[in-house]
C-alpha cells in the first residue's frame, strides 16, 4: 500500500539524479580536456566551435559542451548558445538512468537502441571514447568495468587517482563558481 | 533482473524462388500502382538479367514505364536527381530495383525525393528524417551478398561537398524483395565468392556483436547454414539453380539478421579500406573475418562455438570439445577461403589483393576508428588493436 504514493517520488529522485550527473558529466568533460592529454587529442580532431550535446527527449535534463579548439572543452550548462552540432539522445529519462547510474554502459545503450545520434557518428564515437576515458578515470575501478566495454588495461592507480582528483577539484570549483554566481 | 532488451523490424514481403518475378505484376497491382520507372546498371543490362523481369512484366500485363540503366559503382547526388526527374517526366507511380547494392541505394534515395518532394537530397540525410510512407519500392537483388533489399539504409556521394551521405529509416525499406535464382545465375565466380563471404560476414558479425538478440540469432544461424552448404557447390557448379537460390535467401536472410543487430569491427575495417584503397566491400569482409574473430575470440567464444554447428555441421560439432569450438570455427571459415582461392584466387590477406600498401595501414585503421560498426563490436578497439589486426590480414 506504501509503494503507490512513493512512485511520484522516485520517479522524481530518478529525474534529479540524472539531472545531476548531467551537470557532473558536462563539468568533467571540460576538466578532462584540460587534464588528460589523450582526451584532448581525442576532442582535438572536432571541428572548433563543435557543439555537442547529450539530452532525454523530449524536453529533459541535457548538457551542452563546445570545442574550443585544441582538444579543450567549454560546459554550457543545459542551453546550446546556437543549434548543436551533435546530438546524442536517449529515448527516455528511464534509458538516461540505466546508464547514469552504471547499469547499463554507454554502447549497450547504443546497442539496445536506446538512444538516438542526430549528426555525425564519427564525431559521436569520438564523443563517446572521451566519455568512456572520463568514467574510467572517475569512477572506482569497480564500477568503471561496468560503465565501459573494456578497462585500459595499461591504467595505472597512480595516474588514475591524480587525474580523477584534479578533474573532480576542476568539478567542484566549477560548481563553486556557478553557486557564487546566481 | 536482466538488462536484455532489443528491437526487431523487417516489413519486407520476400518474395522468393522459382518464377518469383513473374509475381511482380500482381504485387505492383497489389499496391494500387501500374507506372514502375525500372533501376538498374549498364552490367546488369550487359548480363542480359533485364530480359527476364521485362518478360515477366510484359506477359503479366505490366508495363514498365521507363528504364534508367546508368547507375555507377558509386552513385551521386546528381544521378539521383537525373533519376528523379525522369521519373516526374513520366509520371511514374512506383520504383523497381533491379541489381547490387549501387542500384538499390540509388533507388532508396530516388524514392525520398519522388516521395518528399524538392531535389536536395542532403536535407534528408540521417537518422529518423522521414516521417512518412515513400512510394512504392520493390528490389531484385543480382548479387547474392549485400542484403540492401531488406536494410533500412542507402548511402550516396554527394560530390560537391566530397562527402558520403547516410540515411537510415524504416521508410526505405522495399514494400518487396523479389529474389528469383535467374538473376544470380551468371554471376561470375570471383563476384559469387566475394558476395557470398559478405553474407557470411553479416552473419556471423550479427551472431557474435553486441546487439545480437533471438530472431537475428535465428536468421544468422539460418543463412551461415545456407552458405556453408551451399558456396562451394556453386563455386562448382554454377548452374546449380537450386544452390544459387539458397545463396541468394541466405544473402536476404543474413540481410535481416545484421540489420536488426548491426555489425562490428570486421566492417569497421572494411568499410575503411573500401575508402582508401577501393577494395570491393565483400572482398575485404573475406579478409578481415577471420582475423577479427580471433581478436574478439574471449568475448565471443560461447556463440562463436555455437556458430560451428552450422558453420560445419552437426559431426564436426559433436566429435569437437566444447572448449574448442569457436577456435574450430574459424578454422572452418579459413578453410573456406582457402577453398574459395582454390577456385576463383579470391584474396585471403591484403598482401594477395596486390592493392594494398603496407603504409596504408595506419590510414585504414584510424579512419576504421570513426566508423559506427565499430559501437557494436563486442571489444573496445584501441589503434593499437587495430593496427594489430591489419597486420595480421596483411599476411
Amino acid at each position: 500500500m506504501l509503494a503507490k504514493p512513493l512512485r511520484p517520488m522516485a520517479l522524481q529522485a530518478r529525474r534529479l539524479y540524472v539531472e545531476l550527473m548531467f551537470q557532473v558529466m558536462g563539468r568533467a568533460l571540460q576538466g578532462i580536456s584540460e587534464v588528460d592529454q589523450a582526451a584532448r587529442d581525442e576532442a582535438r580532431e572536432l571541428p572548433e566551435g563543435f557543439l555537442f550535446e547529450m539530452m532525454v527527449r523530449p524536453n529533459g535534463p541535457s548538457l551542452v559542451v563546445e570545442h574550443l579548439g585544441g582538444g579543450r572543452f567549454h560546459y554550457h550548462g543545459d542551453n546550446p548558445p546556437r543549434p548543436v552540432d551533435l546530438s546524442i539522445q536517449f529515448k527516455h529519462i528511464a534509458h538516461a538512468f540505466l546508464v547514469v547510474s552504471f547499469q547499463e554502459k554507454t554502447s549497450e545503450a547504443f546497442a539496445h537502441d536506446r538512444m538516438l545520434v542526430d549528426g555525425d557518428i564519427s564525431y559521436a564515437l569520438r564523443m563517446t571514447r572521451i566519455l568512456n576515458r572520463l568514467e574510467v578515470f572517475i569512477l572506482p575501478k569497480l564500477v568503471a568495468s561496468r560503465a565501459v566495454k573494456e578497462y585500459p588495461a595499461n591504467l595505472k592507480l597512480p595516474q588514475k587517482v591524480l587525474s580523477a582528483a584534479r578533474i573532480y577539484l576542476k568539478v567542484a570549483t566549477q560548481f563553486f563558481d556557478t553557486a557564487r554566481a546566481s | 533482473m536482466s538488462q536484455r532488451y532489443y528491437e526487431f523490424f523487417c516489413p519486407v514481403k520476400v518474395i522468393a524462388g522459382k518464377a518469383a518475378l513473374e509475381h511482380i505484376p500482381y504485387e505492383l497491382s497489389g499496391l494500387g500502382v501500374g507506372r514502375p520507372l525500372l533501376i538498374t546498371d549498364k552490367g546488369v543490362r550487359a548480363a542480359g538479367l533485364l530480359e527476364p523481369v521485362l518478360e515477366a512484366c510484359e506477359e503479366g500485363g505490366q508495363e514498365i514505364v521507363t528504364i534508367y540503366d546508368d547507375v555507377p559503382p558509386d552513385s551521386s547526388t546528381h544521378v539521383v536527381k537525373d533519376i528523379a526527374g525522369i521519373y516526374r517526366s513520366e509520371q511514374c507511380d512506383s520504383i523497381i530495383a533491379v541489381g547490387g547494392g549501387s542500384a538499390i541505394d540509388t533507388a532508396k534515395a530516388v524514392n525520398i525525393l519522388v516521395s518528399e518532394g524538392g531535389d536536395d537530397l542532403s536535407a534528408y540525410a540521417g537518422a529518423g528524417v522521414l516521417t512518412s510512407p515513400l512510394k512504392p519500392f520493390f528490389v531484385v537483388p543480382t548479387t547474392a551478398g549485400t542484403g540492401s533489399e531488406v536494410t533500412s539504409v542507402a548511402v550516396i556521394a554527394d560530390t560537391e561537398k566530397s562527402v558520403k551521405l547516410p540515411f537510415t529509416s524504416s521508410f526505405l525499406l522495399p514494400d518487396a524483395a523479389i529474389i528469383d535464382p535467374r538473376m544470380t545465375l551468371t554471376l561470375p565466380p570471383h563476384i559469387t565468392a566475394a558476395t557470398g563471404m559478405d553474407a557470411l560476414t553479416h552473419a556471423t558479425e550479427a551472431f557474435t556483436c553486441m546487439a545480437k538478440n533471438p530472431l537475428s540469432d535465428a536468421y544468422a544461424t539460418a543463412a551461415v547454414k545456407k552458405i556453408s552448404t551451399h558456396l562451394l557447390k556453386v563455386m562448382d557448379n554454377p548452374k546449380n539453380t537450386d544452390s544459387r537460390l539458397e545463396l541468394a535467401e541466405a544473402s536476404t536472410m543474413a540481410g535481416i539478421a545484421f540489420s536488426n543487430s548491426m555489425v562490428g569491427l570486421v566492417h569497421a575495417l572494411g568499410h575503411a579500406t573500401g575508402a582508401i584503397c577501393h577494395l570491393p566491400h565483400g572482398l575485404c569482409m573475406s579478409l578481415y573475418l577471420p582475423y577479427v574473430l580471433e581478436y574478439n575470440l574471449e568475448t565471443i567464444r560461447e556463440p562463436l562455438g555455437e556458430l560451428l554447428l552450422y558453420m560445419a555441421g552437426p559431426d564436426v560439432y559433436a566429435t569437437t570439445p566444447a572448449n574448442r569450438r569457436a577456435e574450430e570455427c574459424i578454422s572452418a571459415i579459413r578453410k573456406l577461403r582457402d577453398a574459395l582461392y582454390q577456385h576463383c584466387k579470391l584474396p585471403r590477406t591484403l598482401q594477395e589483393t596486390g592493392k594494398v600498401e603496407q603504409d596504408q595501414l595506419e590510414r585504414i585503421a584510424r579512419l576504421a576508428l570513426d566508423d559506427g560498426s565499430i559501437m557494436f563490436n563486442p571489444r573496445e578497439v584501441t589503434l593499437d588493436d587495430a593496427m594489430a589486426v591489419l597486420k595480421r590480414a596483411w599476411g
